[in-house]
């Protein structure tokens, strides 16, 4: 047997686990389903425990980008990318501590199943919950699009598939298990893959460095080239935290946000908090998310540049130091379960966005709708609608990929900012704020988010700050701003959502 | 120290008052981390460079990422003993605020 075959065969296998998770939680939910429909689907029943939790919101979290960009641009500037990565390492906990059971507490007694239930719970605004959802429809689609195509890319590499038949397999699972098995699914698909992903850089990890000789061999090979390169004003030195002035401070910080503090503005890691089933899970979930983001992020870049310990030049683009990593070093098998780990990753973000964008369709708009006009929805007309529309996203997500659009670090943080200036005040006040209302809310949705987009289509940027800093900047200006035009909250809302104050 | 350990009977209004001491100790764990990734990371390479190393790597990176993970670890530690209450997240007084 060939190389790439051997590589394909643990990626097979991986691959019929997640449809028979799919199929499996498909069948044991039927009786909760035909109850309430939407909170089994989109939910899973408030059920999720801390170990669960904890997986799926890293694996959400850790996207293909960072096992192929991420690794690449450190293999390319040096330890400082690694430092730069670093910042990851808040997210889990940060999320979980400050949203977390404030979010649970409301999402129950406002019967809240998606993100933006809670936000039309608290301001009151159906033009909120629209633009909020159409951000999230936008957003989730391009950022499926990235990780299909980063997925694809890297299945065509380690296997030799063309990449539209390696899209259209790898996609047809992650869309198919989703469909079919709904957030619970998806919470015990994104653990394995979390599980996979550590494997999969545990096993990268090793293998450079056998590969390398040792670890002292390797750093005197990343030595060598860094006095080399500074001896010659050419090139990077890769021991410098700035990277020869690649990664300036100010990037850091901008990472500290966008990576780091804000992304408790991502919504689909809030609705996470609405999922889990006591305070004894997000306890512990607080605990392994902070350790696994920290061995898969720190773990994954570092590897990226232990890899220039092996080779100092690359043919294209810096994504492809993994794939060449697992081609030319390691044995076959165990590159396919190394493969599986990125595989893992765009699967796992793909299947979050996929169920949180489809419910921003059927719950936040159809199911809403259905309630104005006070009809009771038929709960089986309501999974056929929440199956074609999951379905039909992924597809599209899919059709978009075959002709792939370029860089993906660069549609990847688009979104991510853009939902960070959409999701983070506005979820922030919205819980801690009594004062916060819809207009505060409306004004920076529109404002931050508008400002992001035209700055960072325009490639206007304030000094060597990321975007994110003017979104956010703007958002909380537009939001306070607002706020002084609004009606304060009514007392039925206040007593839900700060009880504290009465 | 013990009785945290075991679920408390807190009100609606107690539990919001305890999530805003929990929120807000959290926000501190994470500047922690970043102080720690700061000093650890720049502060140790504008002070000695590279003239550090912890397994031949740069001791300004093990100290700056290692040290920045770690410190959030054992934050999270601190939290869950000292800060954080197991309590009932269903609420069990049925619109008694009305």
């Amino acid at each position: 047997m060939n190389d790439s075959v051997l590589r394909l065969i643990p990626v097979i296998v991986f691959f019929a686990g997640l449809m028979g998770v799919g199929i499996y939680v498909q069948r044991q939910s039927a009786d909760a389903k035909a109850q309430n429909f939407s909170k089994e689907y989109f939910i899973g029943g408030r059920s999720l425990g801390g170990f669960v939790l904890a997986m799926t919101l890293v694996a959400t979290y850790g996207s293909v980008s960072s096992f192929l960009s991420g690794a690449g641009k450190a293999w390319e500037t040096g330890f400082g990318w690694v430092y730069y990565a670093t910042s990851n390492v808040v997210a889990a906990f940060l999320i979980l501590g400050v949203f977390g059971k404030k979010m649970a507490i409301v999402g129950r007694k406002t019967d809240s199943v998606t993100v933006i239930d809670v936000l039309r719970a608290r301001y009151r605004s159906n033009g909120l919950s629209y633009i909020c959802a159409a951000t999230i429809l936008i957003f989730f689609t391009t950022q499926m699009v990235s990780q299909f195509i980063g997925g694809a890319q890297l299945f065509a590499a380690c296997t030799g598939f063309d990449y539209t038949i390696g899209l259209l397999i790898f996609a047809a699972v992650v869309v198919v298990y989703t469909t079919i098995g709904g957030f619970t699914a998806v919470a015990i698909t994104d653990t394995a893959c979390a599980i996979v992903m550590v494997i999969g850089t545990i096993l990268l990890g090793i293998a450079v460095i056998q590969k390398g000789g040792d670890l002292d061999a390797i750093m005197e090979s990343i030595s060598s080239q860094s006095v080399q390169a500074v001896a010659s004003g050419e090139g990077i030195d890769l021991l410098e935290p700035r990277a020869s002035g690649r990664i300036p401070f100010q990037l850091y910080l901008s990472q500290w946000l966008l990576c780091g503090f804000t992304t408790i503005g991502l919504p689909q890691s809030q609705v996470r908090c609405l999922g889990y089933k006591d305070t004894k899970s997000v306890h512990k979930a607080m605990i392994y998310g902070t350790v696994v983001v920290g061995i898969m992020m720190i773990g994954i870049h570092l590897i990226g540049i232990w890899s220039r310990g092996l080779f100092t030049t690359v043919d294209g683009s810096t994504d492809t130091v993994i794939p060449v990593v697992v081609v030319n070093y390691m044995f076959p098998i165990l590159g396919g379960v190394a493969i599986i780990g990125p595989l893992a990753a765009a699967m796992s973000t793909v299947s979050s966005l996929l169920i949180a964008g489809s419910s921003a369709i059927v719950k936040d708009m159809y199911l809403h709708y259905k309630a104005e006009k006070r009809e009771e929805p038929n709960q089986k007309l309501v999974a056929k609608i929440s199956f074609a529309v999951t379905a039909v996203m992924g597809i599209l997500a899919v059709i978009i990929a075959v002709n792939p659009p370029d860089l993906i670090v660069w549609i990847n943080m688009f979104a991510f900012g853009g939902l960070q200036t959409v999701f983070f005040w506005t979820m922030l006040f919205g819980l801690f704020w009594k004062a916060a209302n819809k207009v505060g809310a409306i004004a920076s949705v529109i404002g931050g988010l508008s400002s992001y987009c035209i700055t960072m289509a325009l490639g206007i940027s304030i000094g060597s700050f990321h975007n994110i800093i003017i979104g956010l900047a703007v958002a909380l200006i537009c939001f306070v701003i607002g706020n002084k035009f609004g009606t304060p909250i009514d007392d039925k809302t206040g007593k839900i959502f700060f009880p504290e104050k009465y | 120290m013990e009785t945290k350990k075991e679920k408390e009977e807190l009100s609606y209004k107690e539990k919001f008052i305890q999530i805003n001491k929990e929120a807000k100790a959290t926000w501190i764990v994470g500047a922690i981390a970043f102080i720690v990734w700061l000093a650890g990371g720049f502060g140790v390479y504008l002070s000695v460079g590279n003239s550090w190393t912890i397994l031949g790597m740069p001791a300004w990176f093990i100290l700056g990422s290692f040290g920045c993970w770690f410190a959030g670890i054992i934050g999270v530690v601190y939290l869950l003993k000292f800060v954080f209450k197991d309590f009932d997240l269903e609420s069990d007084e049925e619109d008694t605020n009305e």
